[in-house]
């Protein structure tokens, strides 16, 4: 007798695939915005660059009557590591400061959702960069190589400040 | 009984016609020409079976999200080797499952014990949460789904998740490859399958 295993699928088999399906996405359903975070952060002019992979998160303070709420992201690449800080500001906008290690005076894109515009600052030698007065919202960060290398930029994921 | 023969393997030969086919190929030849907006349509069709991947591997929902975008990031470099949807696919499920194990050794050595652990303690599907289902079948399906050894329920869930013809695909690249002419049901699909035909809650309409 042949090992039911062995069977192609049939009508029930797909049956229990598709409840099982539906199952798993009602009950453990991916986060809603998963896929506008990958469409965000794929959407990129050029496909050369070292991906910096989300190494540690932290937040201190609850952000509840004037207390301090401030987030820390850790990217590890290859090449270098970006650090940055996430301070809320009164007026409801964010300030974030970064580090990159090794340092270097780099240029480092802040990417914003349309159609805010990009923006661009570099690292002073000590590899520390900031931002202020930033939207809530959805970003990414690109850092670009040294002059003259033909080493590719670095992204990080997107994530949401 | 009808019996379903999804794809034989190779593309174009699958029985979801030439359309589920051609229009993930023709996505991807239009990314790899520089128009990356054409993934979004091939990132929402596979979101869920990768995110799958990362929770059946251990990982939390927001470690899961982190693990399936950083493998978008990473196919982009990739995008000129990979020649078909299929190739896709199982390009994705591999370097999403490996992203997962990385994740979760990261996760391991900065929480060496304590809560951490438990947290992280096999299967973090949704367990048994057999009281949100309406529907006797479902409940049936639900219970006997979690009489399976923990590696079945890893597998199954993920493929579960595959669009039909990616089933033999997706299995393999998880390292269960299930018949080599066409897909077969494979071990835990068929141990499933026999204890809910023997339960009335599931055959009985």
């Amino acid at each position: 007798m042949t090992d039911p295993a062995d069977l192609p699928l049939d009508q029930q088999d797909l049956a229990i695939l598709d409840r099982l399906a539906a199952i798993h996405t009602m009950l453990d359903p991916p986060p809603a915005d998963l896929d506008e975070r990958v469409t965000f952060a794929i959407a990129l002019d050029d496909l050369d660059a070292e991906v910096a992979r989300l190494r540690e998160q932290q937040t201190v303070g609850t952000g509840a009557r004037g207390a301090e709420r401030t987030r820390t992201i850790t990217f590890d690449g290859e090449s270098r590591t970006v650090m940055i800080t996430i301070v809320d500001r009164q007026d409801g906008m964010v300030r974030i400061d970064g580090w990159l290690a090794p340092s270097a005076p780099l240029r480092v894109d802040l990417r914003l959702p349309e159609p805010e515009p990009h923006r661009t600052v570099t690292a002073d030698a000590a590899g520390r960069f900031a931002f202020d007065r930033v939207p809530h919202g959805i970003v990414q960060f690109l850092v670009q190589p040294p002059e003259g290398s033909a080493m590719p930029r670095l992204v990080t994921p997107a994530f949401t400040l | 009984m009808a019996v379903v023969t999804l794809g034989s393997g190779g593309a174009g030969t699958s029985q979801a016609g030439p359309d589920r086919a051609a229009r993930p190929g023709e996505c991807l030849e239009r990314a790899r020409n520089g128009e990356l907006g054409a993934l979004s349509d091939v990132v929402r069709e596979l979101n869920p079976l990768l995110w799958h991947v990362a929770r059946a591997e251990g990982l939390t929902s927001e470690e899961s999200a982190d693990v399936v975008q950083t493998t978008w990031l990473e196919l982009l470099r990739r995008l000129h080797e990979i020649q078909s949807p299929r190739a896709l696919t199982a390009w994705l499920v591999t370097a999403t499952r490996r992203g997962a194990w990385r994740t979760r050794e990261l996760s391991r050595r900065q929480a060496p014990d304590g809560a951490e652990r438990l947290e992280r303690a096999p299967d973090p599907g949704p367990g048994p949460g057999e009281e949100l289902l309406s529907e006797e079948r479902d409940r049936a399906l639900w219970r006997h789904f979690h009489r399976l050894p923990e590696r079945c329920r890893a597998l199954l869930r993920i493929v579960a998740q595959a669009d039909r013809p990616d089933y033999s695909v997706v299995a393999e690249a998880l390292g269960m490859p299930i018949g080599s002419i066409g897909p077969t049901r494979g071990r835990c699909l068929a141990k499933l399958r026999a204890m809910l035909l023997d339960d009335p809650g599931w055959s009985t309409p």
